[in-house]
C-alpha cells in the first residue's frame, strides 16, 4: 500500500507520555510499588530460610529450632501469596486505567486530526491503531505488571544475596556485563524490526477492513479468489515479519541462558572457595544457589515477555505518535438560541492536496445571508475541494474565507460547527439506535426535537414505521437503511444542529436516483432561510438555487442566476440543453 | 452448549493442521523442563560433591556440567519456541485466511457482527485461538517435568516421592476449579473490548459525515464510556486473575514449606544427605514451575478457547441465501409475478441482447429488483429465473460468471487503478482495459493504469468512484449485466458519455444489461423500459414514448 503513514513517536517519548498517564493515579503507584516490593521481599525470605534449614541440619540442631523455621517457611509463603496476588492486581490496575485513559485520547485526537493528514493516511491505519495496537497495549499491562514484579523480584533478591555473604553478591554481579553487551546489540535491531512489523500488521489491517467493507461487491464479481489472495498476501507479510523478530530475540534469548549458567558457576565458585577458606557456611551458599536459581523464573519471565513487551511498546508508541497530534484548540461556548444570518466570502482562495496539483485557483465568490448558491461542473473541477473548503473541513492552501465577517481560521471547531453544517459526500449510519445517530449531533435534543428533525428530513413515515421507532437499532448488521434513507438521516442531523449556513455536497446525489425526489424536497426544507451552498449534480436542484456557479478545471466560470447564465448561452446553458435532451 | 461443538472441532483441526510443528515444540520443551529439573539436582550435587568436599577437580567438573546442562536447557527451549512461533502464526495466518473465505464467498454469511467486529474476529481472535498450540505444548512438556522430578525424587525418598505424586494433581485438579471463574470475567473483558473496537472503527469509518455536522465531540464522549465499560470489565478479569495466583502461590508455598520441613527432618535424622536435602528443597522449589505452568494453561485456556469459539462462529455461520448446483446457462432473464417487500406481482422479461431500463416510483422496488436479482432475496411468491432455472438453485460460482450485479455502494480494491479494474486472474490486455474506461468516460483519470490508488479509493471523487466501478463491470464482460444508479454522482454531460459508452461496450454477442436508475440520459439509450408503479408493471416502451404517462415523468425529469 502507497498509504503514508501516521506518525509513530520516539522511544523517549513514548516512555515519558505513557509516564504521565500513570502518574495521573499517584496512590495505585505508591501502593502498587509498596506491595510488590513486599511480596517480592517475603518470596525471598523462603530460599533464605532454607539455607538456615541446610545450616542447622549441617550442625545437627534441635527438632525444636527446625520447626521454628518450617513455621517462618510457611509463614512467608502464606504472606507471599496473598500480597504476590494482590500486587499484581494494583499494578495491573495502574496501567489498564493509564491505557484506557491513553486510548481515549488517542480515539480523541483521531477524530479530530488534521483533515489532510487523515486523508493522506487513510481510515485503515487510524482504525488499526484504535483497534489493534490498544488492544495489544491493553493485553500488554497484565504483562507490564509481572515485569514489574519481575524486576522487583530481582532488586529484592539482589539485597538477599547481600545479606547472606557480600563476596557471592559480587560474583552474582558477573551477569550484569553480559546483559547489558548483549541488550545493546539486540535492542536497536529489535526496534527496527519490531516496527516493521507494525507496520505489516497495519496493511494486513487495511487490507482485512477493504475486504468486509466491500464483501457485498466481492460477492458480485465472485472474486473471493482474486480478493483472498489479496488478504493472504498482506497477512503473510505480517507473518514474515513476525517470524524475523522472533529470530532476533531468540539469538538474545541464548545469550541470556548462557548469563544464567555464567552467574549460577559464579556463585557456586564463589562459595566453593569461601567455604573451602572456611570464610562462609554450606548453608549460606546453598542459600545463595538456591536464590539464584529462583532468579531463573523472573529473568526468564523477562526474557520470555521482552518480544511481547518489545512489540507492546511499538503499539504504544503508534498510540502515543497520534495521541501526541496537537488537536485544534478548543473553545467552548453556549449554543446560540437564535441564528444569526451570515453570509459566506471567499477571497481569491487557491488549493492543492499534499504534493499534488493544484485543484483550486483564485476562487472568489460571495454569497450573502439567507441565498443560496449551486456548484456545477464537470467530475474533477473542484466543486468537492471548494465546498470542503467554505465549509471548513479542511483550510485553503491560500487566500481568505470569511464567514459572517470573520475569518474561518478564527472559529473554534465547536463553534464552527454551530454556524456551518456539511453534507458530505459519504453518507455513514452510525451503530447504536436511531435516537443515538442523530444524538450524535446534538446530544441534548429531547425527542420531539428528533421527530422535528426527521419531520423536515421527510423521514418521520418510515421511520414512525420502524419496529421500534426512534429506539430501533441501525448501523452495521442491524436494521438495514437504504442509501436515501442514510441520506434523510444526515439531513436530519444538521436539522438538528440548525447551523446558518448549510454545505450540501452530493447530497441528494450518492443516494442513487430512485429516492432524489423526496431527497430534494427534504433538502429544500432544510436550505430554506439559510445561506447554502449546494453541489449540485441534478441540474433541476441547481434551477432552484439564487444563483449558479459553473466550475471548471478549479476556477469559476460563470456565475450568475439561473434564467441569465440560460440567456447568456454559455457553458452552463450547454449543460442545461444536454439535461432536456 | 451448542457452540461447544464447531469449536472443539476447530481446535482438533488446528492441532492436526500443526501437528508437527506441535510435536516438536512439545518435544524439545520436554527436553528444556528435564534439564530445567535437573538444575537443582545439579546445585545438589555441586554442594555435595565439591563444595561440601572442596575438591578442586569435582569443581571443575561441576563446572562443565554446569555448562553442558545448560546449553542443552537452552537450545531446547530455543527450537521449541522457533517451531512454535512458526506453527502459531502459520495456524493464525490460515485461520484468519478461512474468515476471510468464509465473509466473502458465496453469497456472504448472515451475522450479527460489525466490520470492526469481523476485523477484531480476524486479527486478535485468530491469533488467540492460535495459542491453543501453545498450551497443548505446555501442557505436555511441564507433564513430562513433573514426571522426571518426582521419579529423582521417588529415588532419594519413595514416602516423599509418593506425596509428591498424589499431592501436586490434588493441587492442579483445585486450581482448575477457579478456571471457570476466571474464564468468565475473561470473556466478559474480551467481550467489551471487542465492543469498545467496534464503537471506535464504526465512528472512524463515518469521520467524514462526522465532521460535517459537528459530531466530534459527543463521538469522542461516546467512546469514553465504551472504553470505561471495558475499564471496569477488564479490572474485573485482572481481579479474578490475581485471587487465582494468590492461590496457586499459596499452594505451591505450602508446598515447600511441608516438604523442607519432612526432608529436613528425615536429614537431621540421617535418613538423606545434606545434598539430597537440597536436591528435594531445589526440586519442591522447581516443582511449582511445572504446576504453576498448568495452572496458567487453564488460564490462557480461557482466553484461547473464547477467541477459538468466535472464530468458529463465523466459520460455521449460515449462508445469508441458500444457492443450488444446477450449472448455469445464459438465456432469458425473468422474473415472473414476484411478491416480496416493495413489489406486488412483477413480471418482466430480460431478452440476450437487449438493454433493458428498469423505473420504480419507489425506491423500496428498486431494492428488491436489485436485491432478487443478485440472489440476496427470494421472492416470498413467484420466480426469478435465469434459462428457465430459478436463481436460488443455481451454482452460485456459475452464477456469478453468467450475472454480474454491480451494487451501487462502490467498493474498490488493491492499490492501482489497473488492480481496481481486474476482476479474475485470467489474462487482460491493456487494450481491453482502455476500451472499459473510454465507455466509462474515465478520461480526467487519465491512460495511466497504474494510477496510485490509496484505502479503497478514497482518493478518488465519488464521480470517479462510480465510473471505475461501471469500466470494472464492463471489463468483467458478463453475459448479464445489472446496475444499479451507476451514474448519480456523474455531472450531466458525462452521464450522457457513459450512457453512449454502455449501451456501445455492450452491444454485441446477445450481452442483456439491465440499468435500474431514473436517469433519463441512461433511460433514453436503452431498447425498452419497463416502468414500475405501486410494485407491478405501469408501462413498457421505449423511453421517449413512456413520457406520455404523467407519473413516468414525473419520476424521470426532474
Amino acid at each position: 500500500m502507497t498509504a503514508a503513514i501516521l506518525p509513530v513517536a520516539s522511544g523517549r517519548a513514548t516512555a515519558a507520555a505513557f509516564w504521565r498517564k500513570l502518574r495521573r493515579y499517584p496512590l495505585l503507584g505508591l501502593a502498587s510499588v509498596l506491595v510488590s516490593a513486599a511480596a517480592s521481599g517475603s518470596a525471598v525470605m523462603v530460599p533464605i530460610l532454607l539455607g538456615r534449614l541446610v545450616d542447622l541440619v549441617a550442625d545437627r540442631g534441635s527438632t525444636h529450632d527446625l520447626l521454628r523455621i518450617a513455621a517462618w517457611t510457611l509463614v512467608a509463603g502464606l504472606s507471599a501469596a496473598v500480597l504476590t496476588g494482590t500486587a499484581r492486581w494494583l499494578v495491573a490496575e495502574w496501567g489498564v486505567r493509564a491505557c484506557a485513559d491513553l486510548r481515549e485520547e488517542v480515539l480523541d485526537h483521531a477524530l479530530r486530526m488534521d483533515a489532510a493528514r487523515l486523508e493522506a493516511a487513510g481510515s485503515g491505519d487510524v482504525a488499526s491503531r484504535v483497534t489493534d495496537d490498544v488492544e495489544q497495549v491493553t493485553d500488554a499491562t497484565q504483562l507490564a505488571a509481572d515485569v514489574f514484579g519481575a524486576l522487583v523480584t530481582v532488586a529484592i533478591t539482589f539485597a538477599g544475596f547481600a545479606t547472606l555473604d557480600w563476596r557471592i553478591a559480587l560474583a552474582f554481579l558477573v551477569v550484569f556485563p553480559v546483559y547489558a553487551v548483549s541488550l545493546r546489540r539486540f535492542l536497536p535491531q529489535a526496534e527496527a524490526r519490531y516496527a516493521a512489523e507494525r507496520r505489516a500488521v497495519a496493511v494486513r489491517t487495511q487490507s482485512l477492513l477493504s475486504t468486509f467493507h466491500g464483501a457485498r461487491t466481492v460477492h458480485a464479481y465472485g472474486m473471493e479468489d482474486r480478493q483472498g489472495a489479496r488478504v493472504e498476501q498482506a497477512s503473510r507479510g505480517a507473518v514474515d515479519a513476525r517470524l524475523k523478530a522472533v529470530r532476533g530475540f531468540l539469538w538474545f534469548a541464548n545469550v541470556m541462558n548462557y548469563a544464567e549458567a555464567i552467574g549460577l558457576t559464579a556463585v557456586l565458585l564463589a562459595g566453593f572457595l569461601l567455604v573451602r577458606a572456611d570464610a562462609s557456611t554450606v548453608g549460606e551458599v546453598t542459600a545463595a544457589a538456591l536464590l539464584f536459581h529462583r532468579l531463573f523464573g523472573p529473568l526468564g519471565m523477562l526474557l520470555v515477555t521482552f518480544n511481547d513487551v518489545q512489540s507492546a511498546g511499538a503499539a504504544l508508541a503508534r498510540l502515543v505518535g497520534v495521541a501526541d497530534l496537537e488537536p485544534p484548540a478548543r473553545r467552548g461556548g453556549d449554543r446560540p438560541t437564535t441564528r444569526p444570518p451570515t453570509s459566506v466570502v471567499a477571497t481569491a482562495v487557491r488549493h492543492h492536496y499534499l504534493d499534488g496539483p493544484t485543484v483550486l485557483h483564485d476562487v472568489s465568490v460571495e454569497i450573502p445571508a439567507g441565498e443560496s448558491l449551486a456548484v456545477v461542473g464537470e467530475s474533477g473541477a473542484g466543486k468537492t475541494t471548494l465546498a470542503a473548503i467554505l465549509g471548513g473541513v479542511f483550510p485553503a492552501t491560500g487566500g481568505d474565507v470569511l464567514l459572517g465577517g470573520r475569518p474561518i481560521q478564527d472559529l473554534a471547531p465547536d463553534e464552527l460547527r454551530r454556524v456551518v453544517g456539511v453534507v458530505t459526500q459519504e453518507v455513514h449510519v452510525f451503530a447504536g439506535t436511531l435516537a443515538d445517530d442523530l444524538r450524535l449531533a446534538v446530544p441534548d435534543a429531547t425527542d420531539q426535537d428528533l421527530h422535528a428533525a426527521l419531520k423536515l428530513a421527510g423521514a418521520d413515515e418510515w421511520v414512525a414505521a420502524l419496529p421500534d421507532g426512534l429506539a430501533t437499532r441501525v448501523g452495521d448488521g442491524e436494521h438495514p437503511l437504504t442509501a436515501s434513507q442514510a441520506q434523510q438521516l444526515a439531513l436530519a442531523r444538521i436539522a438538528l444542529v440548525d447551523p446558518p449556513v448549510v454545505i450540501l455536497d452530493e447530497a441528494s446525489a450518492e443516494a442513487g436516483s430512485a429516492g432524489a425526489r423526496q431527497l430534494d424536497l427534504a433538502s429544500a426544507a432544510l436550505l430554506a432561510d439559510r445561506t447554502a451552498i449546494v453541489v449540485a449534480h441534478r441540474l433541476t436542484q441547481a434551477q432552484t438555487c439564487d444563483r449558479i456557479a459553473v466550475m471548471a478545471h478549479g476556477r469559476i466560470v460563470e456565475l450568475g442566476t439561473p434564467a441569465d447564465l440560460i440567456a447568456a448561452g454559455g457553458a452552463y446553458a450547454t449543460l442545461w440543453a444536454a439535461w432536456h435532451r | 452448549m451448542a457452540e461447544a461443538n464447531p469449536t472443539r472441532r476447530l481446535i482438533g483441526e488446528m492441532f492436526r493442521r500443526q501437528r508437527r510443528g506441535v510435536a516438536l515444540t512439545a518435544g524439545f520443551w520436554s527436553l528444556h523442563q528435564v534439564c530445567e529439573a535437573l538444575v537443582p539436582v545439579a546445585i545438589g550435587l555441586v554442594i555435595d560433591q565439591a563444595v561440601g568436599t572442596g575438591s578442586t577437580w569435582a569443581m571443575v567438573w561441576s563446572v562443565l556440567g554446569v555448562f553442558a546442562l545448560f546449553t542443552a536447557l537452552t537450545m531446547g527451549w530455543r527450537t521449541g519456541l522457533w517451531f512454535l512461533s512458526k506453527a502459531e502464526l502459520e495456524e493464525a495466518h490460515v485461520l484468519r485466511l478461512q474468515v476471510v473465505r468464509r465473509v466473502v464467498t458465496g453469497r456472504g454469511i448472515s451475522t450479527e457482527r460489525q466490520t470492526g467486529e469481523l476485523l477484531s474476529i480476524a486479527t486478535s481472535d485468530t491469533q488467540n485461538a492460535s495459542e491453543l498450540l501453545e498450551i497443548g505444548s505446555r501442557v505436555v512438556s511441564a507433564s513430562l517435568g513433573l514426571v522426571v522430578s518426582t521419579v529423582v525424587l521417588l529415588r532419594i525418598d519413595w514416602s516423599l516421592g509418593i506425596g509428591l505424586v498424589i499431592g501436586i494433581p490434588i493441587l492442579v485438579l483445585a486450581l482448575n476449579a477457579l478456571g471457570p471463574v476466571v474464564e468468565r470475567h475473561t470473556s466478559a473483558k474480551q467481550e467489551s473490548l471487542g465492543q469498545a473496537a467496534g464503537t471506535a472503527s464504526d465512528l472512524l469509518t463515518g469521520l467524514r459525515p462526522l465532521r460535517g455536522f459537528g459530531g466530534v465531540e459527543e463521538a469522542a464522549r461516546r467512546y469514553r464510556t465504551a472504553s470505561r465499560t471495558s475499564l471496569r470489565a477488564n479490572i474485573g478479569a485482572i481481579k479474578a486473575g490475581s485471587a487465582f495466583v494468590s492461590v496457586s502461590t499459596f499452594t505451591t508455598g505450602l508446598l515447600i514449606a511441608v516438604v523442607s520441613a519432612l526432608s529436613g527432618w528425615f536429614a537431621l535424622r540421617g535418613r538423606i544427605t545434606i545434598g539430597e536435602l537440597i536436591t528435594i528443597v531445589g526440586l519442591a522449589a522447581f516443582l511449582t514451575d511445572p504446576v504453576l505452568n498448568l495452572a496458567h494453561c487453564v488460564f490462557q485456556l480461557a482466553t484461547a478457547r473464547a477467541s477459538a469459539a468466535r472464530v468458529a462462529e463465523v466459520l460455521a455461520a449460515p449462508e445469508r441465501a441458500a444457492s443450488g448446483s444446477t450449472p448455469a446457462k445464459t438465456g432469458q432473464l425473468v422474473l415472473d409475478d414476484v411478491h416480496t417487500a416493495g413489489l406486488d406481482g412483477l413480471s418482466l422479461k430480460v431478452d440476450p441482447g437487449e438493454l433493458l431500463g428498469v423505473v420504480t416510483t419507489e425506491i423500496a422496488a428498486a431494492d428488491a429488483v436489485t436485491d432478487l436479482l443478485a440472489g440476496a432475496r427470494v421472492p416470498e411468491r413467484g420466480s426469478v429465473t435465469l434459462a428457465g432455472t430459478p436463481l436460488q438453485e443455481l451454482d452460485i460460482a456459475d452464477l456469478r460468471r453468467a450475472m454480474l450485479v454491480e451494487p451501487h455502494a462502490v467498493d474498490l480494491f488493491g492499490d492501482s487503478l489497473r488492480e481496481a479494474l481486474r476482476t479474475d486472474d485470467g489474462q487482460v490486455d491493456d487494450g481491453a482495459m482502455t476500451e472499459a474506461m473510454t465507455a466509462a468516460s474515465m478520461t480526467d483519470l487519465g491512460k495511466e493504469l497504474d494510477h496510485a490508488l490509496l484505502d479503497h479509493g478514497s482518493n478518488l471523487s465519488g464521480g470517479q468512484r462510480q465510473r471505475v466501478a461501471v469500466a470494472r463491470a464492463l471489463l468483467a464482460d458478463r453475459p448479464v449485466t445489472v446496475f444499479r444508479d451507476p451514474t448519480t454522482a456523474v455531472d450531466a454531460v458525462t452521464e450522457h458519455a457513459i450512457a453512449e459508452g454502455v449501451r456501445a461496450h455492450r452491444a454485441t454477442g446477445g450481452r442483456a444489461t439491465v440499468l435500474v436508475t431514473t436517469s433519463a440520459p441512461l433511460l433514453d439509450r436503452c431498447d425498452r423500459v419497463v416502468f414500475v408503479d405501486g410494485g407491478r408493471v405501469a408501462g413498457t416502451g421505449r423511453h421517449r414514448d413512456l413520457l406520455d404517462l404523467p407519473a413516468y415523468a414525473d419520476v424521470v425529469l426532474r
